[in-house]
C-alpha cells in the first residue's frame, strides 16, 4: 500500500549465503522474523537443501540468522536507510 | 373480599372510540368486590388523579383497578397516586384496555365485552394482592465509560466533575476518538485538536478518572449500581511512567506500517505514538508487527532507551473493579468502501473516504495540510465529493441516512477551496439535509461565496480513463446522465457502529437496533438510557449524529448516571419469586433455568432449600414454570390469583349461553 512520504525511515539490510558451508538445518528460515528466506530446491556440494532469498526487502537487518547459524554459512549487512514509500 | 375501587380512562377517544364505556362501568359496578367504579376522559391527568386519590380516602378503597393504557406507561403513575392516599402502591393494578383491546379491535361490542373480561381478571388478581415493600439494595458510586471519543470523554468529565469516580476504558493507545482526526470542525471550522486536545488533558489529570487506555470489557456481571466488571489491560511493553518521549526508539525501529490515525495515507513504526498529543503521552509497540519478541531476533528500541522504558515481559493485566452504572460510548466507523464495487471498492487510487480526506486537510495529517493525490503527488484541481455513499440505499447498502454528511461534504469542499482557490469542488448530493443551528447558512456560504458547485444526483460508477476519474451519474435537475472527469472523488461513506459493537453487546447483555446502534429506552423521552437497568448511551454508538449531539447526549448520560448515584440506595421491585420451605423438595431444577442467577441450593435443617436472591430477582417467572412441586411461587402472581383471573376471563355470561352462541 502506497503512503505518503513523511519522513519516516527504515533500514534495509542484504542476506548473504555460502551455500557450500551449509548442512541444512533450516534454523535461519524457520526464525527469520520477516520470513525473507526459504529452502532452496537444489542441493549444494554436500548434498543439502540451502536457503536462498525470497523476499530481498523485507530484510531488516536484525542479524538473527547470522547468530543461530551453526556454520557461519549466513549474514546480513546493513544496505540503506530508506524513505517509507509503501506498507 | 377487599372494597375495591375500578377508575375507567376513556384516553379520549382512544379507548371510548372503539370500547362502550358506560357498558364497561355498569357491568364492573355489579362485580363482586368491586365498591366504586368510575370513568374519566382522561385518568392520568391532574383532575383523573385527583378523582383517584380522593375516591381512595372516602371510600376507604383496599385495592385500585386503573382500566387505561400499557402499564409500561401509567403503571408507575397511578402507584405514585395510591401512595399519595395512603395505599400501598402494589394494591393498584392497571388493566390494559388500550394496546390490548381498543387499538386493536373495530368491533364495538365485541371490544367492550373484551375490555370488561381484562378489567374482570385485574379486579380477580388485585383482590389476593399482598402489600410489599420495594427491596433496597446498596449502590456503588462509581461509573464505567466504555470508549474514549467525544462522548466519552464528555461523560467522564461530567460524572467526575459531579464528584463520582469513574473508570473510563478506550480500545485504542490514546483516547480522542475518530474527532482528534477531523481537521475542521463545521459549522463554525474551528480546529478540532485545540477544543478536543484540553478535554483530553483534564481526563489524564482528573483525580476522579482512572483513565485505562490499550484496554477492553472482558466481562460484566451483577445488576444496575452493583456491577463486576473486569477489564482487560493489553501490554503495551512500555512502562508509561519512564518513557520521556525522546522518539530515539521510533528512529530505529525497522518495522513501518500503515499509521491508523492517518487513515492508511502514512505509515508508522511497529513502536508508534498514535500521534503528537495522544493521552496517555507513551509509546506501544504493535506487537503483531514488532519481530522483538522472537528472542533477540530485534531489540534496537530497547537498546537506545535510555530511561529503560521498554519491557517486553510485560503481561496482560486483568482489572476487576465495582460500578454503578455503565455508560457505552463505542462511537462509530465508517462503513467500507470496499462493500462498494461501482466507486472502486478500495481499489481506486485518489478515490478515499471522508476521514481520510479530514486528514488531508490536517496540519497534523500526512502531508501537513496541503491537499496532494496520493498516487503522483500533485495538487488535484477538479475534486467531486460524493454524498450518500452506503446510505439512505434501500437496495443495496444501508437504508438509514447517516446525517452529517451533507454537512461534512460542504466543509470539505469549502476547505479545499480554501487551500486550492483555483480548484474546482463538486458535490454530487440526494438532498442536502443541513437541520442545524447556522448549518444552511454554512451550506450557502459553501454555495455562494466559495462557488462549491452542486449537482443533484447519485452517482453510479466511478472508474480511471486515461489517468483521470471518471464519474458517471445523473443531474436529475437537467435530467440527463453526465460523465465528470475529474482527479481526486471523496466518498461521503455511512457511519456504522463500531466494528467490536457484537461482541461487547454480548458480554454487556443490552439490545441494538438490526444495524447494530444500541438501542434507547424511549426514542423520544429516554434517549439517554437503555433499556438494561444501569445502563446508558452516549453518542454515535445510538445512531450516526454529529459533535455537538454526541456531546449533548453525552452530559445528558451523564446526568442520568449522577442522578442514579445521588441515592444511597436502590429500590428494587418487590415483586419476585418467592420459595415455599415446606414444600421444596431441593431438586435445584431452577438454578440453571434463573437467568439472572437468583437461585441457588442452601442447606436449612439438613434438608436442601432452594432459595430466592431477591436483589437479583427479576421476577420473569422461569423458575416457577419449571418448579415440579409448585414451591415457587412469585408474590403478586400466586397460582391462586392466576386461576381467579383465568376463571374470570372464561366465565361465561348468562345470556350468552342462552343465545346458544356459546356452548
Amino acid at each position: 500500500m502506497k503512503v505518503f512520504l513523511n519522513g519516516l525511515k527504515v533500514i534495509k539490510g542484504e542476506v548473504f549465503i555460502m551455500k557450500d558451508r551449509c548442512k541444512g538445518c533450516g534454523f535461519c528460515v524457520t526464525c527469520c522474523p520477516m520470513d525473507v528466506l526459504e529452502v532452496s530446491k537444489k542441493f549444494n556440494v554436500n548434498g543439502y537443501h540451502f536457503p536462498v532469498v525470497k523476499n530481498p526487502d523485507d530484510c531488516i537487518n536484525c542479524g538473527l540468522c547470522e547468530i543461530l547459524c551453526p556454520d557461519f554459512a549466513i549474514w546480513s549487512v546493513l544496505k540503506e536507510e530508506r524513505q517509507v514509500v509503501e506498507v | 373480599m377487599k372494597k375495591i375501587g375500578v377508575f375507567i380512562c376513556h384516553c379520549g377517544s382512544n379507548i371510548a372510540g372503539t370500547v362502550d364505556i358506560d357498558k364497561v362501568n355498569e357491568e364492573i359496578n355489579k362485580y363482586p368486590g368491586v365498591v366504586y367504579a368510575e370513568d374519566y376522559v382522561y385518568m392520568c391527568s391532574d383532575p383523573g388523579q385527583k378523582l383517584v386519590e380522593n375516591t381512595i380516602r372516602e371510600k376507604k378503597l383496599d385495592s385500585v383497578v386503573v382500566a387505561c393504557c400499557s402499564p409500561t406507561l401509567h403503571e408507575v403513575t397511578f402507584r405514585t397516586t395510591c401512595e399519595l392516599a395512603g395505599l400501598n402502591p402494589y394494591q393498584c393494578e392497571i388493566a390494559n384496555i388500550r394496546e390490548q383491546c381498543s387499538w386493536v379491535h373495530e368491533d364495538k361490542k365485541k371490544a367492550s365485552e373484551k375490555a370488561i373480561k381484562i378489567i374482570k381478571t385485574i379486579i380477580e388478581k388485585v383482590n389476593q394482592n399482598e402489600s410489599l415493600k420495594p427491596i433496597s439494595i446498596p449502590i456503588t458510586r462509581r461509573a464505567l465509560v466504555i470508549g474514549g471519543g467525544i462522548a466519552g470523554i464528555q461523560v467522564s468529565l461530567d460524572i467526575a466533575n459531579a464528584g463520582y469516580e469513574v473508570l473510563l476504558v478506550e480500545k485504542n493507545p490514546s483516547i480522542g476518538g475518530h474527532m482528534i482526526q477531523l481537521s475542521e470542525t463545521y459549522p463554525t471550522l474551528d480546529c478540532s485538536q485545540c477544543i478536543l486536545t484540553p478535554k483530553m488533558v483534564e481526563v489524564s489529570r482528573h483525580s476522579k478518572i482512572r483513565l485505562l487506555t490499550y484496554s477492553e470489557v472482558q466481562e460484566v456481571t451483577g445488576y444496575v449500581g452493583n456491577f463486576n466488571v473486569k477489564v482487560l489491560k493489553k501490554p503495551r511493553y512500555v512502562i508509561e511512567d519512564k518513557c520521556t518521549l525522546c522518539n530515539k526508539c521510533v528512529d530505529v525501529c525497522p518495522i513501518a506500517t500503515a499509521s491508523e490515525y492517518d487513515r492508511n495515507l502514512a505509515a508508522r513504526k511497529a513502536i508508534y505514538l498514535p500521534f503528537p498529543q495522544a493521552i496517555p503521552a507513551t509509546y506501544t509497540i504493535d506487537a503483531e508487527k514488532c519481530p522483538g519478541f522472537l528472542p533477540i531476533a530485534c531489540g534496537k528500541c530497547a537498546e537506545v532507551c535510555e530511561p529503560k522504558a521498554i519491557d517486553f515481559d510485560m503481561q496482560p493485566e486483568i482489572i476487576e473493579e465495582k460500578v454503578g452504572a455503565i455508560v457505552v460510548a463505542t462511537g462509530y466507523d465508517l462503513y467500507s468502501v470496499k462493500n462498494l464495487p461501482e466507486y472502486g471498492g478500495g481499489k481506486l487510487e485518489d478515490v478515499m473516504d471522508g476521514l481520510q480526506f479530514e486528514r488531508l486537510l490536517s496540519a497534523t495529517g500526512p502531508t501537513g495540510g496541503e491537499i496532494r493525490r496520493l498516487s503522483d503527488n500533485k495538487v488535484p484541481k477538479r475534486v467531486i465529493f460524493v454524498s450518500c455513499v452506503g446510505s439512505r440505499d434501500t437496495e443495496k447498502h444501508l437504508p438509514y441516512c447517516s446525517k452529517i454528511c451533507c454537512m461534512y461534504v460542504a466543509k470539505h469542499a469549502m476547505l479545499y477551496k480554501h487551500k486550492v482557490p483555483d480548484g474546482e469542488a463538486i458535490i454530487f448530493y440526494i438532498d442536502v439535509r443541513a437541520g442545524g443551528k447556522g448549518y444552511e447558512e454554512f451550506v450557502t456560504r459553501a454555495q455562494k461565496e466559495d462557488e462549491v458547485i452542486y449537482i443533484r444526483g447519485k452517482v453510479s460508477k466511478i472508474f480511471r480513463d486515461n489517468g483521470k476519474i471518471v464519474v458517471m451519474g445523473a443531474d436529475t435537475l437537467i435530467g440527463k446522465q453526465i460523465e465528470v472527469e475529474c482527479d481526486m472523488v471523496v466518498l461521503s461513506t455511512a457511519m456504522v457502529p463500531n466494528k467490536d459493537i457484537k461482541d461487547l453487546l454480548s458480554k454487556l447483555k443490552i439490545a441494538a437496533d438490526e444495524y447494530g446502534f444500541l438501542s434507547e429506552a424511549h426514542p423520544k423521552l429516554r434517549p439517554v438510557e437503555s433499556i438494561s437497568a444501569g445502563f446508558f448511551v452516549a453518542g454515535a454508538a445510538q445512531a450516526p449524529k454529529d459533535i455537538p449531539e454526541a456531546v449533548a447526549q453525552a452530559s445528558g448520560a451523564a446526568s442520568k448516571v449522577t442522578d442514579l448515584f445521588s441515592s444511597t440506595e436502590l429500590k428494587h421491585e418487590p415483586v419476585v419469586a418467592c420459595v415455599n420451605e415446606d414444600i421444596c423438595s431441593g431438586c435445584g431444577i431452577c438454578i440453571p433455568l434463573c437467568p439472572y442467577g437468583a437461585r441457588e441450593l442452601e442447606i436449612v435443617d439438613e434438608r436442601r432449600i432452594a432459595k430466592v436472591n431477591d436483589v437479583l430477582c427479576e421476577g420473569c417467572g422461569c423458575c416457577i414454570a419449571a418448579c415440579p412441586t409448585g414451591a415457587t411461587g412469585q408474590f403478586n402472581f400466586m397460582d391462586r390469583q392466576v386461576y381467579n383471573m383465568i376463571n374470570a376471563a372464561l366465565t361465561v355470561r348468562e345470556d350468552e349461553r342462552t343465545n346458544g352462541k356459546i356452548k
